[in-house]
């Protein structure tokens, strides 16, 4: 799932500065789950603007807010063009991928990103949510027992553990376990600690270039298809 | 005022209608009684409204109060974790404080068909209550000198005071049923001479059974019935030193109590089954013990003798066999067990059955008791019904309540010449069994007894051994109640992301995933806390019941609205918890007294105040906000965790738009900290200072 963390009140308060007129548009989905922008959140914030504008005394803004099952696909956008009749900006509580597919849906109305979107990642428990996949697009998690260095590790080394790795917990941050750690020891219960002996070459950039898009299904020329 | 969900309009318009369950209390009381209702509001300290409620589907609460023999209580789920709520205890405290005394039922007539009752047990009076609402005109007859069947000559004194009775019967009077005593109905033909278009027999079942046993004629053989109401019309029977009570019902019991209060030293009561066979109601059992009755199970006479002015007994010891068609063992004599007792006297209580004059011509059935069609209560005569003991056999009070209510309805569709109206239960009743994980996280907060008179001091008279609750404990009491049934649902599956936090906030670990990846609240397990209500990053859960959804958004805007009125902005709002102490106990001066500036919004449970609520108490212009609950003494489970979350996720925000965070407080009862009165009145003081520094800097500016 994508995580993503409200971006503060002061930023937000100055990005909407120039429009009077905010439609302040929920994810139902990942946004929902990471507690970033769900129905919940969208409302939270609405009040919370309303204050601010209330006791700053220079309200010239007027709020609306709506909430889609899932901002990063445009059949659930449809309903959106009669919310924005009246609206000068769009506040996306969508990740990234949902600010951009609004703004490639409504082409003329401007969208403000209103989280901050950070990583792929799970909950921990209720309220707390830690970086699992990097989306390399290249996954070695058969040879690391399941455990991901890119991310877990903060140098994000491919062989490890480095020297600063103490007591199994990383010399950048104490409260972090070493990934190489946690690796050495799922291979060892796996008994597949052979792995721990390869060398893995380091990775190559050049060979994902961006946007990557992913294809699943094959061309077909015209008049194939019909029959 | 932004508080109600805009997001899907048009899709998610907020459904108005009532999804509560029905709860096993209500389920299981004759009169189908609204319980969890009225017990909620008595945990609110409303106690009038509880009066209400109750009065709504119980036409004598009082008489109840006293002596109902509580099959909700037998129901209650509360069970499952310590002891039922004590529900009977409850009721009493209710009608007591609410003053039901006081209210008077006005009737007007309406129609001109007559109507007679025969009897004036509870199911007559109850049916006279409701045909006489309905607007019919109502002649009760009753044999007796004074009205109240078996309330009168059958329940003794000490579990029902006659100013209650007579309470009830003058409200009738007030009503303007018409009532003739001393009249005994022989024949109905002659009540249809008399105009009377539609008759209910409610006779009771008065005649005792018999042992059948060689020397039951001697005298000092007396049935319970008649002993009974000897005693209750005033006569004192002159019973001896050593008394013998047959039978296990509450009529034994009846007897033998009775009997202990007319000063007999050693009474026994005689069953032939075990206790766990006994009818009698069990608490009533523990009191006779207490007073003193002596209990011999598994015994039952065979023979009685008169020698000597005494009577030499001849008893047979027995042991259970096969199961009856009552679904009890049945007992079995144990041959060459027979001993003799010598007793003065001997109480014949092992049951009832009504007598009808053969001249009434309706269909008599098994036991002696009247058939009728049970859901119209109509007899085989066209215009006579029948209810009460009379149909069913003895009975508890509120069974024949229950058959007056229905047959005053149904005399009703007879004489409008409709068809009868089924009655339709519109909500589906709550069934199941609370799970142990379930069960492991319900705080166990022990049942409160109403005081009792001790044991020595009521055998001396027929005072009521049950005293009322104070206004306290009665609250504590109603506290424990579960709520079943009116808990959350997933209104919206489709806005549900299955993000898990329900399951993961829930204290009580009631949402369950299913196999499809769908979650589930199941309805029999919620505690209806309201945490996953606010904490639904989607808005996907509500309340079940419409009232409890609104509550808080309502009281608010109320409280908004009254201060937008008086033009005098409230600077100071507080959301504070009605149940318990807050709301209604010892700390209620807080909000009842008039504390300038302060606003009360009543909540039920802090833990349903969700942050935006706190900010639109901001954003009506509040200098201070707080919210007040009952920390360690709330009923419920991490409550006040989740309220400090919110305040924080709340404060964060005052703090990012130049409000200063301290403004907004929470205060929770059964900390560590002093007096929640003091720290209120601290941060009252702190907040009018944070107002006059504010108001001297804009000065400055200016």
């Amino acid at each position: 799932m994508i995580v993503a963390e409200q971006k503060s009140l002061e930023e937000i308060r100055r990005m909407i500065a120039p429009y009077p007129r905010v439609l302040i548009l929920g994810c139902g989905t990942c946004m929902t789950v990471c507690n970033a922008g769900g129905e919940s959140e969208v409302s939270f914030l609405h009040n919370s603007l309303r204050l601010a504008e209330v006791r700053s005394g220079d309200g010239i803004h007027t709020f609306t807010e709506h909430t889609v099952k899932r901002q990063c696909d445009p059949e659930f956008l449809e309903t959106l063009s009669e919310k924005t009749i009246d609206v000068d900006v769009i506040l996306s509580l969508g990740c990234g991928i949902g600010v951009q597919a609004i703004a490639e849906y409504l082409g003329d109305i401007p969208v403000l990103p209103g989280v901050n979107t950070s990583f792929m990642g799970m909950t921990k428990e209720s309220g707390v949510w830690d970086e699992r996949c990097a989306a390399c697009g290249e996954c070695r998690l058969e040879d690391t027992g399941g455990i991901c260095p890119i991310t877990r590790c903060t140098k994000g080394i491919l062989n490890g553990p480095c020297a600063g790795s103490k007591n199994g917990k990383c010399e950048a941050n104490k409260d972090v376990d070493c990934a190489w750690i946690l690796i050495y020891k799922r291979l060892e219960r796996l008994q597949q600690l052979d792995k721990m002996r390869r060398y893995y070459s380091p990775r190559n950039f050049r060979a994902i270039p961006r946007p990557r898009r992913i294809l699943s299904k094959v061309e077909i020329a015209t008049g194939e298809s019909d029959g | 005022m932004n508080l109600t969900n805009t997001s899907h309009p048009g899709i998610h318009q907020e459904d108005a209608s009532d999804h509560s369950l029905i709860p096993p209390c209500q389920n299981a009381c004759p009169l189908h009684m609204d319980i969890r209702e009225y017990v909620s509001l008595v945990s609110q300290g409303r106690i009038m409204e509880a009066l209400q409620v109750i009065r709504m589907g119980n036409p004598f609460p009082s008489i109840c109060a006293y002596v109902c023999t509580h099959p909700c209580e037998e129901s209650c789920r509360r069970a499952q974790v310590d002891k039922p709520i004590a529900i009977r205890s409850l009721k009493r405290f209710a009608v007591e404080f609410g003053g039901d005394r006081m209210i008077r039922t006005e009737a007007e007539t309406k129609y001109s068909d007559k109507v007679a009752i025969v009897g004036s047990g509870p199911a007559g009076l109850a049916c006279a209550y409701y045909v006489k609402k309905i607007g019919y005109p109502v002649t009760i007859l009753e044999a007796h000198s004074d009205l109240g069947g078996m309330l009168r000559v059958g329940i003794p004194q000490y579990r029902l005071p006659r100013e209650v009775l007579d309470t009830e019967i003058q409200r009738l009077t007030h009503m303007g049923v018409e009532i003739r005593t001393n009249t005994r109905v022989v024949s109905l033909d002659l009540l249809f001479e008399l105009g009377y278009k539609a008759i209910f027999i409610t006779i009771g079942a008065h005649q005792s059974l018999r042992l059948g046993i060689e020397g039951e004629e001697s005298p000092g053989v007396i049935d319970g019935a008649t002993f009974l109401r000897e005693v209750n019309l005033g006569i004192k029977p002159s019973l001896g030193r050593r008394v013998m009570v047959a039978g296990g019902g509450n009529v034994a019991i009846d007897a033998a109590r009775t009997a202990v209060r007319l000063g007999v030293k050693h009474v026994s009561i005689f069953y032939r089954r075990t206790r766990s066979e006994m009818p009698a109601d069990p608490q009533e059992l523990e009191q006779a013990l207490e007073e003193g009755v002596k209990i011999k199970y598994l015994s039952t006479p065979v023979r009685i003798d008169r020698e000597n002015d005494r009577l030499k007994m001849t008893c047979v010891r027995m042991e259970l066999g096969e199961p009856d068609e009552s679904g009890r063992r049945r007992p079995v004599p144990i041959k060459g067990s027979e001993f003799t007792k010598e007793f003065d006297s001997l109480i014949v209580a092992i049951g009832q059955a009504p007598q009808t004059p053969s001249d009434f011509g309706v269909r008599i059935g098994r036991g002696s008791t009247i058939q009728v069609d049970p859901s119209t209560l109509t007899t085989n005569r066209t215009g006579v019904f029948a209810g009460g003991d009379a149909v069913t056999g003895p009975a508890t009070v509120t069974e024949a309540l229950a058959a007056g209510r229905l047959a005053a309805s149904r005399i009703d569709d007879y004489l409008q010449h409709r068809y009868p109206l089924p009655v339709k239960e519109t909500n589906e009743k709550l069934s199941g069994e609370l799970l142990p994980k379930t069960i492991e996280m319900i705080r166990k907060i022990e049942r409160s007894e109403p005081l009792s008179l001790v044991g020595e001091t009521r055998v001396k008279d027929f005072e009521t051994v049950e005293q009322v609750y104070g206004w306290e404990a009665a609250i504590n009491e109603a506290r424990r109640c579960l709520r079943c049934g009116v808990g959350v649902e997933i209104l919206f599956q489709d806005k549900c992301a299955t993000c898990l936090t329900c399951l993961r906030v829930c204290p009580y670990h009631v949402p369950r995933l299913d196999n499809t990846g769908n979650i589930n609240i199941p309805a029999d397990q919620c505690q209806a806390c309201g945490i996953c209500v606010a904490e639904c990053p989607a808005k996907a859960i509500v309340l079940r019941k419409p009232f409890d959804r609104r509550q808080v958004s309502e009281e608010l805007t109320h409280t908004i609205k009254l201060a937008t009125e008086s033009k005098n902005k409230p600077p100071i709002i507080g959301f504070c918890c009605q149940y318990g102490l807050f709301g209604t106990g010892t700390l209620s001066r807080l909000w009842r007294g008039a504390k300038a500036g302060v606003t009360i919004v009543p909540v039920l449970c802090v833990a349903k105040v969700e942050a935006n609520h706190l900010l639109s108490a901001f954003e009506t212009g509040a200098e201070g906000v707080f919210i007040a609950g009952c920390g360690e003494q709330c009923a419920r489970e991490n409550t006040t965790y989740w309220v400090k979350q919110r305040v924080e996720k709340v404060r964060k925000v005052l703090r990012s738009i130049g409000i200063e965070p301290e403004r907004l407080q929470v205060f929770t009862l059964g900390t560590a900290v002093a007096d929640p009165t003091e720290e209120l009145d601290r941060f009252i003081e702190q907040i009018s200072a944070l107002r006059l520094s504010s108001v001297i800097k804009e000065e400055a500016i200016s």
